[in-house]
């Protein structure tokens, strides 16, 4: 009688991971739905049939195919890959730090980032050395991407360091918050000495958009966040392991420093890559973990890797959408998008329930 | 192999290190040895260093000197899959985590054997059952680790720790935040374990009670850091175990194997009685409110108690006077009143 009660409790131990199997599909659809609603539709709305001559290689009015090609799929790739790597980020922030309001750029990674780009913007005006960066106006976009990625490695690097003579990941947090603080002051500072026009355009940075990414850029993009997701997708099992806690995690052959190491890195490759190409995002990161969770009811990342990973696509591409309130010309920030539209829906899965309980459970 | 302690150590030394590399030892040449099949209690006044012990036993604190022996094998020379093969833990930071059943949590313990996804093998599975069949958590297999009481989130982290499948489970303060039958019931469980699988099993514990009645070996840490190692009962005669714990007018009994209460001696009395359960309890309460019994000597006062087929009657002979009780909070009251002649021996 005990063997065919255990039988019967083994089958049922998998269900979170064969309930996500099946949802796949489903999911990979509406991804795919919401994918071509971004292409399709915007400030000039490319009707479906044209779309499908587009895709099948026929022949459409000139201007459809710049906006197609050269203008909306570069946009929409980069929010597809951008939302994932934000949502994964932020779950592995939170997993690492145990704390349900980590997010990606908890590590100050993206703050070193915004420091890149202000000094590049804004020092145009200030040092006359600036200058060689190309005047304001003239700074390429690769050089923007550029001083965000150099930005985000120096303090990639600082923690790195830091963390190697650290074993606390609570310090490692508060030091992050701290270089948070630094480069932001630093920034200010900046701020304090640019004329008007820099500090419009540091400010318009600081929205956040998906369609500053050219094709030209998109590979290096591509390959900095597909290299998250690998990442990412290599540490589910450790990171499972950590939500027991740390010394739990050693304690079960868990290469701690290891480890640690690997989540920082993954993080840095996908938040720094993001803010380098579309700008400081913010809430998608430390929402969409808490949304994947309500939604397939686990803690496991096998499930929660790829849940982010499609989730986070799906709600960049339609705050996506909403900012650029198809039918017009007019383009909101991003970042008030991903907030004001994002945080209802997420209140309202937190709030409304699952017969497993409600709020926020990290 | 068999009589290779799971556990050894040699002169090990114990403690915290600074930064400016100024050590600060709490204790030194330990030298301890844990049987095969054997429960051991580690025991020891709060900040002995119970804790450090465990800790620097199970690698998560480095040592200040000497060695461990895990299983026949330095602890430095194990990678640490297969110190996790040979050792597990349980410790006292409580596991909250959020959308993690029981199974999910007891699922982790097969961590250093599967794939590098975490894979769960139909074998996986049938260990993890085992295990929370073994601590009697099979039922609350589904249900999240945040809606138990800690008694049941304990069995699971046992469960955890358990179908980890190592030779030694160590577990800090497993019976802290339980409340008594489920402290009892937690101790109940690691005894089947070491009797029934063989396993080794490690607990520092608080409950000196418990730990005298479940132990194999006791290992008392002294305020002064030295350390006490036998058989609980050889410790209690020895005097050994009552003076490590002893403190101003706290006082270990060994007639009774456990600690009394100071109370500020009012008098003696004699008891005769017939029924144990009603004098032993008769007994308790005197002695609750300052009465001892009179061993022979003559005593202030005597309590008879006649016991019929199912009420009881306590009779108090003191001098001249007679009294009649129908229950012991009668007694206790009929006795506070008393004016005992001489009986302030205080």
């Amino acid at each position: 009688m005990e063997v065919s009660t255990m039988d019967m409790d083994g089958d049922k131990n998998g269900d979170s991971f064969k309930r996500f199997l099946v949802f796949l599909p489903v999911i990979i659809g509406i991804l795919a739905f919401i994918f071509m609603l971004d292409l399709i539709i915007g400030s000039v709305t490319i009707p479906v049939d044209a779309f499908v001559k587009i895709i099948t290689g026929g022949q459409v009015k000139e201007t459809w195919m710049h906006i197609f090609w050269d203008w909306r799929m570069p946009k929409a790739i980069t929010a597809l890959l951008a939302g994932g790597s934000l949502a994964l980020s932020g779950l592995l922030m939170q997993t690492f730090f145990r704390n349900p309001l980590a997010d990606p750029y908890i590590l100050g990674i993206s703050s070193g980032a915004s420091l890149g780009v202000a000094f590049v913007m804004l020092s145009a005006g200030i040092f006359s050395a600036g200058t060689i960066l190309g005047s304001f106006g003239f700074v390429g976009d690769m050089s923007i991407s550029l001083a965000a990625i150099i930005g985000a490695f120096m303090v990639l690097l600082l923690i790195i360091v830091i963390s190697a003579k650290i074993q606390s990941n609570i310090t490692i947090l508060v030091l992050g918050i701290m270089v948070a603080y630094m480069s932001s002051a630093m920034v200010t500072i900046l701020l304090q000495f640019s004329d008007q026009s820099a500090m419009h355009a540091y400010s318009f940075w600081t929205f956040g958009s998906f369609s500053g990414v050219t094709w030209s850029q998109l590979p290096i993009m591509t390959t900095l966040l597909c290299m998250g997701y690998i990442l990412s997708i290599c540490l589910v099992k450790p990171l499972n392991a950590l939500l027991l806690g740390e010394q739990y995690a050693e304690s079960m052959g868990m290469n701690y420093r290891r480890i640690r190491h690997g989540i920082i890195i993954t993080t840095a490759f996908m938040a720094g890559g993001v803010t380098a190409f579309c700008g400081p995002i913010g809430f998608l990161g430390i929402a969409i973990p808490h949304f994947c969770r309500s939604i397939f009811v686990t803690a496991d990342h096998r499930i929660l890797v790829p849940g982010c990973i499609l989730l986070g696509g799906i709600i960049a591409l339609l705050t996506d959408i909403i900012s650029h309130l198809p039918g017009t010309d007019i383009v909101l920030p991003l970042n008030a998008i991903t907030a004001l539209f994002g945080a209802p829906v997420v209140i309202w899965v937190i709030l409304r329930g699952t017969r497993f309980g409600r709020g926020v459970i990290s | 192999m068999k009589n290779v302690p799971i556990l050894r150590c040699n002169d090990l030394a114990i403690g915290y290190k600074n930064q400016k590399s100024t050590l600060k030892e709490i204790s030194k040449d330990l030298n301890l040895s844990l049987n095969r099949g054997e429960l051991v209690c580690l025991v020891g006044p709060n900040g002995a260093g119970k804790s450090t012990l465990i800790r620097t036993l199970t690698g998560i604190q480095p040592s200040l000197g000497g060695e461990i022996w895990l299983a026949g094998k330095n602890i430095n020379e194990l990678s640490s899959e297969e110190k996790a093969k040979r050792m597990s833990v349980v410790l006292t930071t409580p596991v909250t985590t959020g959308y993690m059943t029981a199974f999910d949590i007891v699922a982790l313990g097969r961590f250093p054997y599967t794939n590098w996804a975490g894979r769960l093998t139909p074998a996986d599975r049938q260990v993890v059952m085992t295990a929370l069949a073994t601590v009697g958590a099979a039922n609350v297999s589904h249900q999240y680790i945040h809606e138990m009481s800690d008694g049941e989130r304990q069995k699971v982290m046992i469960a955890r720790a358990l179908a980890q499948e190592p030779e030694l489970m160590v577990l800090d303060e497993p019976t802290a935040f339980l409340d008594l039958p489920h402290k009892i019931e937690t101790m109940r469980i690691l005894r089947h374990i070491a009797q029934k699988t063989g396993k080794s099993i490690l607990l520092s514990t608080h409950d000196l009670n418990l730990a005298i009645r479940c132990a194999d070996q006791l290992w008392i840490m002294n305020r002064s850091g030295s350390m006490i190692t036998g058989t609980p009962e050889d410790l209690v005669i020895s005097g050994i175990f009552g003076s490590a714990f002893e403190i101003d007018g706290v006082y270990f009994d060994p007639y009774r194997g456990e600690f009394s209460i100071p109370v500020a001696k009012r008098g003696t009395f004699h008891i005769i009685g017939s029924d144990p359960m009603y004098r032993l309890w008769t007994v308790y309460a005197l002695e609750r409110i300052g009465y001892v019994q009179a061993n022979g000597a003559d005593p202030d006062f005597v309590i008879r108690i006649h016991k019929s087929q199912n009420e009881a009657i306590w009779q108090i002979l003191h001098q001249n006077d007679h009294a009649t009780c129908c229950n012991i909070q009668q007694l206790v009251e009929k006795i506070s009143t008393l004016q005992v002649s001489g009986g302030d021996l205080n």
